[in-house]
């Protein structure tokens, strides 16, 4: 009996372990194959529009829709990592991108995903191209940013000097350097390289603190013309030159009016220096999207604004970054800018149309196009060709300015034209202004174009004399009053 | 940011501990209204923050209740008065009387006055509707399309759902997600371009409050057919039908229904 029983046991213990053992078989690849499941759907009702249901980077919206084009996961090239160049990212370099985005880009940050899902779609993302992922990832050590000093960013500016960053970012930093320009600036996959604007910190790629900017210079962009310094300088060296980069920044102010202050002239050359003590208003641009042909990829996104103005004259200066300028000669069109503004200022909230007005709504066009160095004034009542006509009569002068990847173009007119199809400028009035830039490289002409909604400028009016009469009567109507009740007190007391 | 409000708010309380403790009560008053006006403004760490006008209402009403407080009791009232009448009158104190009554109230007097007197130039700003009354019906292409009730033909051709949503998506990525974004929550890469800004898709209060029919009208049309009080010069949405069909805009209205597990009304 007790044999018996015992063997029993023995057969059960085994027919449990083997239980065990192929529930283990059959269970571990089932859970990690539904992980990789749920990453599967997350990628491809997330990230495929772009990057493509293969991972090729050819998603529904990739070419003509977007610049710079989506990463292809299939090459297994990774452009944001903290991994010397040539090698895999680190999986926390892709969830960083995932998270953060990639500034400038149609990449957003994604941030509605938990870190579990996250975690399981750059799993997912892994698969297109397992060679890549063999091997395990050896970070480079970020270490920590010395503290910025003069003697660290002159350091820094020698190292832009000889690292020739300026072949391709500019001596200016806006991405403006010659190599830049060439047809043959491209990346690995043969799409279009633009260098970075190092100005407008707002869209630098891998993120633009002093730390996102080491990491880039050390890693590299894979893929791109974007070179890793790892090797060829050291921590320090590169440390600095972060810095130096940081130096270049410019602030981006945006708002929705532009106060206008008065002087006693408005300066008639772009690099008076009352333009840069100026106040500007930075206008984000989007390409024309409302009309054929569209533009859905700009390379024009940033459009700043200065103005002044005197007793008898208005000056409006638009500033942009322009890579390489075309000035109409090389078979591409020329560059130019135009400003809108209403006909008429109404005095309720109605205005034209934001792009070229409407039938009801005339606008009032200044125009100047690099081919000439001319600004032409038109009008526009619709989007259609002969809904634009140029004005016989011109009151307008303008001088423009193309240096280190940067153009100036100022615009000045009499406040009051006389010209009844002109805008009149009244100080203390809220007059709408709109700005369309045209990038000759990017063969932007007519409609197609980079736009702005619709902004203010306001002449600003001369303060009232109660501004300065009013608060020293009050003071001294407060002293008065303390040695009156102190003449009381010191009555009664006495 | 560093907020200061809750340090007044303490001080305040400190302040007011003290003074007490002293049977200081004008410094106690003061201490109080400190205190108020912190925790007023500390607020905004639990719930919206409250308008300038509501504090200052409330701090009005501090102002009088504890002015009424500190002078029901005659004492009290003069121990109250104390330190202002020896600012005042007392000799012995000059530097303090130049200091605070003909330096620091005066100057804090032309202060407020200044910023009450000074010209307040601000940006005309509208009020906006959003979602305007549609027509009854609308021309597509010349095809006239009726809006009242329409039922949207592709959410009824359910046997063809994946077709139409994978349709739609693509419609989506090639047309909208450059202002009403990839994860269609309203920032697209250029959203900041445009005022109004674009409307996100997912929540609840956007297209989950409109019929479909709705949807396809503003998709359809654009600003084109806005009233005034939707300010139609301000919208950068185009007209779609001339760039997509029929079908297309009814797949893609369906493409933003579906991904943002929205329901038409």
């Amino acid at each position: 009996m007790l044999n018996k029983n015992k063997l029993i046991i023995t057969e059960g213990e085994i027919t449990l372990k083997t239980l065990i053992v192929f529930a283990i078989m059959i269970l571990v690849p089932f859970v990690s194959s539904a992980e990789m499941d749920r990453g599967k759907m997350l990628y491809d009702s997330w990230c495929a529009q772009c990057h493509g249901y293969e991972g090729d980077g050819k998603g529904y919206a990739s070419g003509q829709y977007t610049l710079p084009q989506p990463r292809a996961f299939d090459s297994g090239t990774y452009k944001f990592r903290t991994t010397p160049s040539g090698e895999r990212p680190t999986d926390e370099d892709i969830i960083r991108s995932t998270r953060k985005g990639n500034p400038g880009t149609t990449m957003p940050p994604w941030t509605r995903f938990t870190d579990d899902e996250v975690n399981e779609m750059v799993e997912y993302i892994k698969t297109f191209e397992e060679e890549t992922f063999e091997y395990d990832a050896e970070p480079f050590q970020m270490g920590k940013a010395p503290a910025v000093s003069d003697a660290l960013l002159t350091q820094g500016k020698e190292i832009f000097d000889k690292a020739k960053c300026w072949e391709c970012h500019g001596k200016a930093g806006r991405g403006e350097g010659e190599k830049g320009w060439q047809d043959n600036f491209k990346n690995d996959w043969g799409t279009r390289a633009y260098p970075t604007d190092l100005t407008q910190a707002w869209e630098y790629r891998g993120g633009a603190t002093v730390e996102d900017i080491f990491r880039t210079v050390t890693s590299g962009f894979d893929g791109t013309p974007m070179a890793s310094f790892q090797s060829s300088y050291s921590d320090e060296e590169r440390w600095s030159l972060s810095h130096f980069v940081t130096s270049l920044q410019t602030e981006r102010k945006t708002g929705s009016a532009l106060s206008v202050k008065k002087v006693d002239a408005v300066p008639a050359s772009t690099d008076d220096a009352q333009w840069d003590a100026a106040d500007y208003l930075d206008m984000p641009m989007s390409g024309q999207l409302m009309f054929e042909p569209r533009q859905f990829a700009p390379v024009i996104t940033n459009v700043r604004m200065r103005s002044l103005y005197s007793d008898s004259e208005i000056g409006v200066m638009i500033e942009w970054t322009d890579k390489k300028p075309n000035k109409g000669d090389d078979g591409l069109p020329s560059d130019a800018v135009r400003l809108q503004f209403p006909v008429t200022v109404s005095d309720g909230p109605e205005k034209p149309y934001f792009f070229l007005g409407d039938k009801n709504h005339p606008v009032n066009l200044w125009f100047w196009k690099a081919s000439d160095n001319t600004a032409v004034e038109q009008n526009a009542k619709g989007q259609k060709e002969n809904d634009l006509v140029q004005q016989e009569k011109n009151d307008m002068l303008a001088a423009a300015n193309y240096s280190d990847g940067h153009y100036r173009v100022l615009f000045r007119r009499p406040l009051d034209s006389g010209d009844e199809n002109d805008i009149t400028f009244t100080p203390g009035k809220f007059i709408p202004i709109s700005v369309t830039a045209f990038d000759g490289a990017q063969n932007e002409q007519g409609l197609r174009a980079t736009v702005s909604g619709w902004y203010y400028v306001m002449l600003e009016p001369p303060t009232p004399m109660k501004v300065f009469v009013m608060p020293p009567l009050v003071g001294l109507a407060f002293i008065g009053a303390g040695m009156g009740i102190r003449k009381k007190l010191k009555e009664g007391i006495g | 940011m560093l907020n200061i409000y809750p340090i007044i708010a303490g001080v305040g309380i400190v302040i007011s501990i003290i003074s007490a403790m002293k049977k200081a009560p004008f410094f106690n008053y003061l201490g109080i209204l400190m205190a108020m006006y912190g925790l007023l403004k500390c607020v905004e760490f639990v719930a919206p923050p409250l308008p300038g006008q509501v504090i200052l209402m409330y701090m009005a009403m501090f102002v009088f209740t504890f002015l009424i407080y500190f002078s029901i009791k005659e004492d009290q009232f003069q121990a109250f008065l104390r330190p202002m009448k020896t600012v005042l009158a007392d000799d012995d104190k000059k530097i303090l009387r130049v200091l605070i009554v003909y330096i620091m109230i005066p100057v804090l007097a032309g202060y407020i006055t200044y910023g009450k007197v000074k010209p307040q130039l601000a940006p005309p700003t509208s009020a906006r509707i959003v979602h305007p009354e549609p027509p009854a019906s609308i021309t597509f292409r010349g095809e006239k399309i009726s809006l009242l009730g329409a039922e949207s033909p592709v959410r009824n051709d359910t046997a063809n759902r994946d077709k139409h949503f994978e349709a739609g998506k693509r419609i989506y990525y090639q047309n909208c997600f450059y202002c009403h974004g990839d994860d269609l929550a309203g920032n697209g890469y250029i959203a900041d371009a445009f005022n109004p800004r674009p409307l996100p898709f997912r929540g609840t209060d956007t297209i989950a409050q409109l019929p479909e029919g709705f949807v396809f009208y503003r998709i359809a049309k654009g600003w084109t057919t806005l009233p005034a009080g939707s300010t139609p010069w301000d919208s950068s949405m185009p007209a779609f039908d001339t760039f997509l069909t029929v079908e297309e805009v009814w797949q893609v209205t369906f493409f933003i229904y579906e991904a943002t597990g929205n329901k038409p009304r």
